[in-house]
């Protein structure tokens, strides 16, 4: 059950999501990413995506315009 | 009472609004300007009018160039910023982006993380600027008010604006990856 953090601020759409998608290939089953991003586009589509693949998806507001992804890798 | 969590506060302006109601206001508001200023709606020509009227606070004269060569861009360029509804109408987007991403408590000045970002949005800015002068319009201009005003060129305009996104996408993966 490891934790990884992916760290997207500053990085514009559709960087963030290709960034998690890569970076949850590499993770096994149970590990928890945590994608850290500030454009509202990224709050948009990295959720939509991962929970289309059937992920646990929370979404967090950290700070103004500042968000953090949960993704728990299911399968 | 807590407005963060006011149902009508999170509806209006903490939450993006559905795609479908921002597409039917979009349709709503190019026929009315249609309807009123007799031409359909644009705003990257509005920028080429403001390239204008900065170059001339510096002293230039585009008089003699060949895009602003016809009576009316003249008459554009002589009546100033003010009695250009185009440019009223651009300045109204910023300030309507402004206000919105100020309401939702989302404002927030972004840091630059790499020089690759600030030469990629020189180059694409440059490109896309040179890009819908040439073309004649751009994302809005060509595309969504010729698509809207039954025109082949819009949808000609469609086809290559997906081979071109095509081709940046491939691009944006080889250098932001």
């Amino acid at each position: 059950m490891a934790e990884y953090e992916l760290d997207c601020l500053g990085e514009a759409c559709p960087v963030p999501l290709i960034k998690a998608e890569k970076e949850l290939d590499k993770m096994n089953v149970g590990d928890v990413l945590i994608v850290a991003i500030d454009h509202s586009c990224a709050m948009k589509n990295v959720p939509e995506w991962a929970r289309k693949q059937g992920h646990n998806v929370e979404l967090d507001e950290v700070d103004d315009g500042e968000w953090e992804v949960v993704i728990e890798k299911m399968k | 009472m807590n407005i963060r969590k006011n149902a009508f506060y999170k509806a209006w302006f903490k939450d993006a609004w559905p795609y479908v109601t921002g597409a039917i206001l979009l349709s709503i508001f190019q026929i009315v300007t249609l309807a009123t200023t007799g031409n359909p709606w644009g705003v990257s020509g509005v920028l080429a009018y403001w390239g204008a009227w900065i170059f001339e606070l510096f002293g230039g004269s585009v008089d003699k160039w060949y895009y602003f060569a016809s009576d009316g861009a003249q008459n554009t360029l002589n009546n100033g910023i003010l009695q250009h509804g185009g440019s009223i109408r651009n300045i109204g987007i910023i300030i309507g982006a402004l206000f919105s991403s100020l309401a939702a408590c989302q404002f927030k000045i972004k840091k630059i993380k790499a020089i690759r970002q600030v030469v990629a949005a020189i180059l694409g800015g440059l490109l896309m600027g040179y890009g819908a002068r040439i073309g004649f319009g751009c994302n809005i201009g060509a595309l969504y008010s010729g698509i809207a005003s039954l025109s082949v060129s819009g949808w000609v305009y469609a086809v290559f604006l997906f081979l071109g996104a095509y081709v940046g996408s491939k691009l944006l993966v080889k250098f932001f990856m």
